[in-house]
C-alpha cells in the first residue's frame, strides 16, 4: 500500500519572508483576542473604576483626617503595616489603603480567566481544532493569548486610571495624574504574573476549572502570606515567596522598578513553560 | 501518482480501547478518498493525528511528504480542515471569522469565499450564535476551503445539512477533483460517498479493514429485497436461490436479503404476478457487519 513519501516543494523560503509570515500571524491572533476580550476587559474597567471614583469622592466627607489619623494610630503597627492603613489622611495613603492594596485580588481574576480560557477553555469549547487548522504554530496561540490579555489588563487599568484622576479632578482631590498611573500600572505585573500562571496551568491541563482554580487559590495564598508576614515577626520570612510583597505601594512610593521588572519576569517565564508543555501534549476535543 | 496523505503503522492510544492501531493508508494526490467507519471507529483520531492535535503512540503519517510531527505548521498551510465536532466563536460573524483566517493564511481575496457560501446559501453576516447548527456547519466548510488547498480534510462534511445543500456540497468536491485537488472525507453515508469517492478505507475498532474502489465495495455489498405479488407464492424457490439469506415469507409477501447479482431472482419473480418490487442498498452499518464482521 505504501507509495513511499514524497520529496515536497514546499521549502523553508527566504529567511524575511518567514520572519514576515511569523509576526504576520502572531499580531493577527493578538488582534482577534483582543476583540474578542473587549467587551470583558469594558466591564472590568468600568466596574474597578467605578469602585475606585466612588473611593475618591468620599475622600473629602472625611472632615477631620487629624482624627482619622489618631484613630488608626491606635491600631497595632503590624495590623496598620498588613492592611496599609498608615496613612490616611492624605488622598494617597487612602486610596492605597482602601483601593490599590486589594485591587490585585480582583483584577488579577481577569488574566486568569482570559489565560486559562486561552488553551484548556478553547479545548473544553471545542473552538481549537478549527483555529489550530490554520498555519498557527502552537507557541503563537500560547504567546498571542498572553500579549492580547496583557493588552487589555492595560487598557483596564487605563479606563480605571481615568475614572479615579477624573474624580479627583472633579471633587477637587489634591492627586497627580503621574501618581494615578503609577498606582494603576503598578497593578499590571502583579496580575499579568497570575495570568501567566493560569496560562501554565492551561497548558498543562485539559480543564479550564483546575487552571482557574489553582492561580485563584496562590493568588489568595499570596496575599495571606504577605499580610500574616507583616503581622507576625516568625512568618515574616514568607514574605519574600509572596508576589505581593514586591509589589509595595506605588501610588505612596512611586513604581519600584527593579520589582515591577522582576515580577513581569517571573509572568514571562511561566509563559515560556506554558509554551513548552503546550508543545509536547496533545489537543482533546 | 505521489501521496497526498501516507501513514505507516500510524497508532494513537489513550487507554484500554480506544484509539487507532497500526493504519497504514495511502491517498494518491487528485483523488477523492472515502474514510468510512461508525462513530468511535477511529477516523477522528487518524485526521487530528495527521494534524499534529494527536501525538502518535507509534508509527509515522506524511502529508505531502511531510512529517507530521515535525512539520505541522506547512502542513497546515496547504490543508483545509473541517473538524467533525467543532464550534465558532459565537460572537463573531463568518464574515469576521473569514477574514481573521485569511489574516492567518495570508490569503487577500475572498472572492472563492463569497462564491463558496453564495453556492451554499451560506449567511456570512449573523453572529455564529443566531445561526442554526446547518448553517454553522456551511461556515465551516468554507473555512476549509475558501483558501484552495491542495488537500481538504473533511470530516462528516454534511452532518446537519439539508439534501439540497448536500447535493450542492458535493458538486463542490466534484470541481475541486477537477481542479486536481485531493479531497479526504470521512462519513456515514454510503450514498454520498458512492456518489463522489474514488476510493473507500474502512476503519473499525481502530484498524483499517479495507481499501477498495468505491465502486467494488457498493457492488460487494448486499440488497434488501421485498417482493409483493398478487396471491401467496412458494417461498421455496426463492429461498434456494443462490445468495439469498434471512428469508421471511407473509402471505404474499417475500423478503430476504441477497448477496449474489439478482438475475436469478428476477427470472423466478417473472413467472408469478408481481405487484411491487423494493430493492434496497443496506446501510453502512450493515455493511460493516456482513463483510467484516468476523475480523478484528
Amino acid at each position: 500500500m505504501s507509495l513511499g513519501p514524497v520529496i515536497t516543494k514546499w521549502g523553508a523560503g527566504p529567511r524575511r519572508a518567514h520572519a514576515r509570515r511569523t509576526w504576520g500571524t502572531l499580531f493577527a491572533l493578538v488582534l482577534h483576542t483582543v476583540r474578542l476580550q473587549r467587551r470583558s476587559a469594558l466591564i472590568w474597567g468600568l466596574a474597578l473604576g467605578i469602585y475606585s471614583a466612588a473611593i475618591v469622592a468620599t475622600f473629602p466627607t472625611f472632615g477631620d483626617m487629624e482624627q482619622l489619623d489618631q484613630l488608626m494610630r491606635a491600631y497595632p503597627e503590624g495590623l496598620r503595616e498588613a492592611f496599609n492603613i498608615e496613612d490616611m489622611g492624605t488622598p494617597e495613603g487612602f486610596l492605597d489603603s482602601q483601593v490599590f492594596s486589594l485591587a490585585p485580588l480582583a483584577l488579577a481574576f481577569f488574566p486568569i480567566l482570559a489565560c486559562s480560557g486561552a488553551i484548556a477553555g478553547a479545548e473544553e469549547r471545542q473552538t481549537l481544532d478549527v483555529l489550530l487548522g490554520n498555519p498557527l504554530p502552537r507557541w503563537q496561540l500560547v504567546v498571542g493569548s498572553f500579549l492580547a490579555t496583557a493588552l487589555s489588563l492595560l487598557g483596564i487599568a487605563a479606563v480605571v486610571g481615568l475614572f479615579t484622576w477624573g474624580t479627583a479632578l472633579l471633587f477637587d482631590v489634591d492627586l497627580s495624574l503621574l501618581t494615578t498611573a503609577a498606582a494603576v500600572l503598578n497593578l499590571w505585573p502583579i496580575c499579568l504574573f497570575f495570568g501567566g500562571l493560569a496560562l501554565l496551568c492551561s497548558a498543562l491541563l485539559h480543564r479550564r476549572a483546575l487552571a482557574t482554580a489553582i492561580p485563584g487559590v496562590a493568588l489568595f495564598a499570596a496575599y495571606l502570606a504577605d499580610v500574616l508576614g507583616k503581622v507576625s515577626d516568625d512568618l515574616e520570612d514568607l514574605r519574600p515567596a509572596s508576589v505581593f510583597y514586591y509589589y509595595g505601594t506605588a501610588i505612596k512610593d512611586g513604581i519600584d522598578w527593579a520589582n515591577f521588572a522582576g515580577v513581569t519576569l517571573a509572568a514571562l517565564f511561566c509563559v515560556l513553560l506554558a509554551v513548552l508543555a503546550f508543545s509536547r501534549r496533545d489537543i482533546y476535543t | 501518482m505521489s501521496a497526498a496523505i501516507e501513514t505507516q503503522k500510524l497508532t494513537k492510544t489513550y487507554g484500554r480501547s480506544r484509539g487507532i492501531r497500526y493504519v497504514d493508508l495511502a491517498v494518491r494526490e487528485g483523488e477523492v478518498f472515502g474514510f468510512l467507519g461508525p462513530n468511535g471507529a477511529g477516523k477522528t483520531t487518524t485526521i487530528r493525528t495527521l494534524f499534529g492535535f494527536l501525538r502518535p503512540s507509534e508509527g509515522r503519517a506524511w502529508v505531502f511528504g511531510m512529517d507530521v510531527r515535525k512539520r505541522s505548521v506547512e502542513i497546515r498551510a496547504r490543508v483545509g480542515n473541517l473538524p467533525g465536532e467543532f464550534v465558532l466563536e459565537d460572537r463573531m460573524s463568518g464574515e469576521d471569522l473569514l477574514q481573521f483566517f485569511a489574516r492567518l493564511r495570508g490569503v487577500k481575496d475572498l472572492g472563492y469565499a463569497r462564491e463558496l457560501a453564495e453556492r451554499l446559501g451560506a449567511d456570512l453576516h449573523r453572529p455564529m450564535r443566531r445561526l442554526s447548527r446547518g448553517n454553522k456547519q456551511k461556515v465551516g466548510l468554507i473555512q476549509a476551503m475558501f483558501h484552495r488547498p491542495p488537500l481538504l480534510v473533511l470530516d462528516e462534511p454534511t452532518s446537519g445539512l439539508d439534501p439540497l445543500v448536500q447535493e450542492e456540497f458535493l458538486e463542490i468536491v466534484d470541481d475541486v477533483r477537477a481542479e486536481g485537488r485531493t479531497v479526504f472525507f470521512s462519513s456515514h453515508v454510503l450514498s454520498e460517498v458512492e456518489r463522489v469517492c474514488d476510493r473507500v478505507g474502512i476503519i473499525r475498532d481502530g484498524q483499517l479493514v479495507t481499501v477498495e474502489p468505491t465502486r467494488e465495495l457498493v457492488n460487494k455489498a448486499f440488497r434488501h429485497v421485498t417482493l409483493t405479488f398478487d396471491e401467496p407464492v412458494d417461498p421455496g424457490p426463492f429461498r434456494a436461490l443462490p445468495g439469498v439469506r434471512d428469508l421471511k415469507a407473509d402471505g404474499a409477501r417475500i423478503s430476504f436479503a441477497l448477496h449474489e447479482a439478482p438475475d436469478g431472482l428476477v427470472k423466478l419473480a417473472a413467472k408469478h404476478r408481481l405487484v411491487s418490487l423494493d430493492y434496497e442498498r443496506p446501510s453502512l452499518e450493515e455493511i460493516f457487519l456482513t463483510y467484516y464482521g468476523g475480523r478484528s
